[in-house]
């Protein structure tokens, strides 16, 4: 009996030993954490060198700025910019610890900004860490920014009380629209990694001067490998949104069939599907849409609640959904980048093909046939299928 | 450590033994005398100069030429009876009867039989038997020249009315509630099963107390082996004393180091009785409202009576709404504990920066807060329950303005802790009879949490649900029917199957007559032989 007491005193006292020693290796309180929610990197004046902006939050500021409403909008912001310029970005976030107290934590970082001459020159050297350290995450958005990334973590909107935030929210709200996409970490490595498809990021960049600077998205950056080489336009954005089945909606304008006035299509639900088909020597690729939409609005006063002025309405929509892939197509391939991920579906369903393939498709990409087909439906006129006008007598 | 301490209680027990037991025995055996004075002289010497005993001498008989006596203690005894049905037929009646005063004087058979007109009558020989039954409230009467006494039943003693029991009220069901009273809390349960398989055996527990303990069973439905084991256990109590079933409780039950109890209890007549029904057994405490019920089983924690009263759907939504909250009472600090310290990473982006915000300036590390703030909580509540009524309000005035706001405004605590020790607070009180052990799991789960984060949360409730799992109560499962698995009982655990669908009692309590009703239950419509 007192053996065992003993022993069981002995076990106790061991894991009460554990506690303190196995705990606390990692454990931060909150408030000796700084978050970091945006990452800019910028060239820097220095060739080969890199200028690296964290924003990190001051949360008591974002609590009582709110509380203080706008009356001390010229106050301290709830954000603090850090930059730092040196070789390696993993060096330069090292660095950071000389000049903020608090430790940098990264996992809730919203954005990485690059500016668009560092991704002319290539991202690769860039990107590593953001993708090897434990604290990063694949799930945050990459934008390419036309001005300064420094400068762009500094635009604050009304909205947001954090310029990463409401960066992070713009690109996403583009989904309205689907005429910029929404490119996240572990999309634009999958890309980047793979044999032939070209990574995509949205573009950014700041509008107006002093205190009525915004941002604005507009259109997409192309790349070829790491290395920035073109941009799409919102048109050809959406274009190759279709393709890649990443439209959620958007709105498109046909001329009405009688010749009066505009009618706006808006799309509710899409779908598309690519499958290649690999005859003798040609590449053709089929793509298929399917598209719904409704009325959202019509500048006419023709009633459109007709089968047959649908019917043509529809088609109308197929014509303008094909021709936005064909505008996107025909940039791609006077940039020869596979942003559609030809090359890959081609890998999946002739793999055999593709090993003579792969080492050509530079040369093969920009003769791919591609076949359209276009499926849309619109599905309801709105609250209302007469448009309102003065009754005719 | 308790088994240490156990053991060396147990060494002290033994050094005093010898001493404690010599006080008992005396003159426990030794018989009654013919002689009335020398009768009355014993029982004065045992019970000393107590003023509420009463010995009434008086002559009696036709020409008044016996003495006898009746001795009880007041206070305990219903004085009317005694009154009407005992001496006024020994006094005044006898005279009106023919009878020969002859026979009369020797034989107690015969008053016992013609003359005292209560229900209750024994003969005692032995001064032991007529001191216990005084003790509990009879009536002893003696006569000159018998060596025998009557010891007749006038109990009757101040008693709390039934009332609404505190601890488990419902908005529907029978309200009353049991008392202190055994014999009013084996009718309450009589009441509610009307069937001579109701068994209800009684023993006395206590060197001192001699507290009636009575086992209530349906002979025809318990398993043979668990009357035998609670007669088995209850029997190898050798106390002094034995004042409420909590008592009991702590001889008896499986696991007495564990912070989980293995006997249920409740105060409520018509879950008794359920409990009875399933199969198992019942056992009252004189002096008591609250009825012990064993086998008990982990999830019967989460069942209330009203539970089967109310519709299923609620019902079963109820059940479900309890396990959550039992689980946010144990492990609510704990998650906010091991997020904030380890897993910045799992928050939200914008709560987040909320938390952090509150956060900002506090001085404690989370873990200490939660420590605070738990700890505080317990105090108040503690104080609430002991204090009187019109104190209490002030406390929690006082703990609220404290806790909520003082605190907080003074930047000790966060205002998230607050958030969470309050919800933490509010959900411990819905699983009434899990509270004790869910307080002290908490707090091993903070200590686990701030040590080690998720991982030391998971380590804590792995080792809890083994533990569970290695219970038992009388031999049933305590994780029952989970583990082991009982498909068909699952119909009572996280949801509560309609009436008629719970055809079956459960399986590792009720097996030795599993079947509870018909099967085709289900109301419906009115078939064509019913209307013919």
């Amino acid at each position: 009996m007192k053996n065992r007491i003993g022993f069981i005193m002995k076990i106790m006292v061991c894991f009460m030993l554990i506690l303190p020693i196995s705990g606390c290796w990692s454990r931060h309180e909150l408030n000796s954490l700084s978050f970091v929610v945006g990452v800019g990197l910028d060239k820097a004046e220095k060739p080969g060198e890199i200028q690296l902006t964290t924003q990190v939050v001051k949360p008591g500021e974002l609590k009582s700025s709110s509380a203080k409403n706008k009356s001390s909008e010229s106050g301290t912001n709830a954000y603090w910019n850090i930059k730092k310029t040196g070789y390696l970005a993993s060096e330069i976030i090292k660095d950071f610890s000389h000049e903020s107290s608090h430790k940098l934590y990264f996992p809730h970082n919203q954005v990485l900004i690059f500016e668009r001459k560092l991704a002319e020159e290539g991202m690769q050297p860039y990107i590593d860490t953001f993708i090897r350290d434990i604290e990063t995450r694949f799930n945050v958005l990459v934008v390419v920014s036309e001005d300064r990334a420094s400068e762009v973590l500094d635009v604050s909107t009304g909205l947001e009380k954090l310029p990463a935030i409401n960066i992070a929210k713009l690109v996403e709200t583009q989904k309205i629209t689907s005429e910029s996409p929404t490119v996240k970490l572990i999309d634009f490595i999958r890309r980047l990694m793979s044999k032939t498809t070209a990574p995509i990021a949205p573009l950014i960049r700041v509008t107006g001067e002093g205190n009525e600077k915004t941002l604005e998205v507009f259109g997409t950056a192309v790349f070829k490998h790491d290395k920035l080489v073109g941009e799409l336009n919102k048109r050809e954005t959406r274009g190759l949104l279709w393709v890649i089945n990443e439209v959620k909606g958007g709105m498109i304008n046909v001329a009405s069939s009688s010749g009066d006035g505009t009618v706006s299509l808006e799309i509710t639900r899409a779908k598309s599907k690519m499958t290649p088909v690999i005859q003798a020597d040609t590449i053709l690729i089929k793509i298929d849409i399917k598209a719904e939409g409704i009325v959202n609005s019509q500048s006419g006063s023709e009633n459109i609640a007709s089968p047959d002025i649908v019917f043509s309405l529809e088609k109308k929509l197929s014509a303008e959904i094909g021709k936005e892939i064909m505008a996107a197509l025909k940039t791609a391939r006077d940039l020869n980048s596979d942003i559609f991920g030809f090359g890959d579906s081609i890998y999946w369903k002739y793999p055999s093909e593709w090993k003579k393939l792969k080492m050509k498709w530079d040369e093969v990409f920009p003769d791919v046939e591609v076949a359209l087909n276009i499926d849309t439906k619109l599905r309801s006129t709105g609250n209302i299928s007469a448009p309102a006008v003065p009754a005719k007598e | 450590m308790f088994r240490s301490i156990h053991s060396k209680l147990r060494f002290w027990q033994l050094a005093n033994h010898n001493g404690a037991n010599a006080n008992h025995s005396e003159n426990s055996q030794s018989n009654l005398f013919d002689n009335l004075n020398k009768n009355l002289t014993a029982l004065k010497g045992v019970f000393g100069n107590s003023y509420d005993l009463n010995m009434r001498e008086f002559n009696f008989g036709d020409q008044g030429l016996t003495r006898g006596a009746i001795i009880f203690l007041s206070g305990m005894t219903d004085t009317a009876i005694i009154n009407e049905s005992i001496i006024k037929p020994l006094m005044y009646d006898i005279r009106l009867s023919s009878r020969q005063e002859t026979s009369l004087l020797n034989n107690m058979s015969i008053i016992q039989a013609t003359l005292l007109t209560v229900g209750m009558v024994q003969k005692a020989s032995k001064i032991d038997e007529v001191v216990d039954g005084c003790l509990s409230g009879k009536t002893i009467l003696l006569m000159d020249g018998s060596k025998e006494a009557l010891v007749i039943g006038t109990e009757g003693w101040e008693t709390r009315g039934l009332d609404e029991p505190k601890t488990e009220s419902v908005v529907r069901g029978p309200r009353e509630g049991f008392t202190e009273n055994l014999l009013t809390n084996t009718t309450l349960l009589r009441r509610k099963i009307k069937n001579p398989n109701l068994t209800l055996e009684t023993m006395k527990i206590g060197e001192r107390t001699k507290t009636m303990i009575c086992v209530a069973y349906l002979k025809d439905l318990v398993p043979p082996q668990l009357i035998k084991e609670i007669q088995r256990r209850l029997q190898r109590i050798k106390t002094d004393a034995i004042l409420e079933s909590g008592y009991i409780e702590q001889f008896i039950e499986d696991a007495p180091f564990s912070i989980f109890s293995t006997v249920a209890n409740s105060e409520k007549p018509d879950l008794v009785a359920a409990k009875i029904l399933e199969g198992r057994a019942a056992i009252f405490v004189d002096g008591t409202p609250f009825v012990l019920s064993v086998p008990m089983v982990f999830m019967e924690s989460f069942q209330s009576a009203e539970d089967y009263y109310s519709r299923p759907y609620f019902a079963s939504v109820v059940r479900l709404l309890r396990l959550l909250a039992f689980l946010i009472s144990i492990t609510a600090p704990a998650i906010y504990v091991a997020l904030t310290t380890f897993h910045q990473e799992l928050i939200p982006t914008s709560l987040l920066f909320t938390m952090a915000a509150s956060e900002e300036g506090v001085p404690f590390p989370a873990m200490a807060e939660a420590l605070i703030m738990g700890t505080t909580f317990e105090i108040l509540r503690e104080a609430g329950v002991r204090l009187p009524r019109p104190i209490g309000q002030a406390v929690s005035i006082v703990g609220a303005l404290v806790i909520g706001e003082a605190a907080v405004g003074a930047g000790i605590i966060g205002e998230p802790m607050v958030i969470v020790i309050a919800l933490t607070a509010i959900c411990s009180f819905v699983v009434p009879s899990q509270t004790d052990s869910g307080t002290i799991l908490r707090l091993i789960l903070v200590i686990l949490a701030g040590a080690m984060g998720g991982f030391g949360i998971g380590v804590g409730l792995m080792g809890t649900f083994i533990h569970l799992a290695s219970l038992r109560s009388f031999g049933t499962p305590y994780l029952s029917p989970f583990a082991p698995l009982s498909t068909q009982d699952l119909k009572d655990t996280f949801i509560r199957a309609p009436i008629w669908a719970m055809f079956t009692r459960p399986r590792t309590i009720g097996w030795h007559d599993p079947e509870r009703q018909e099967f085709r239950l289900k109301p419906s419509r009115p078939t064509e032989e019913d209307k013919s």
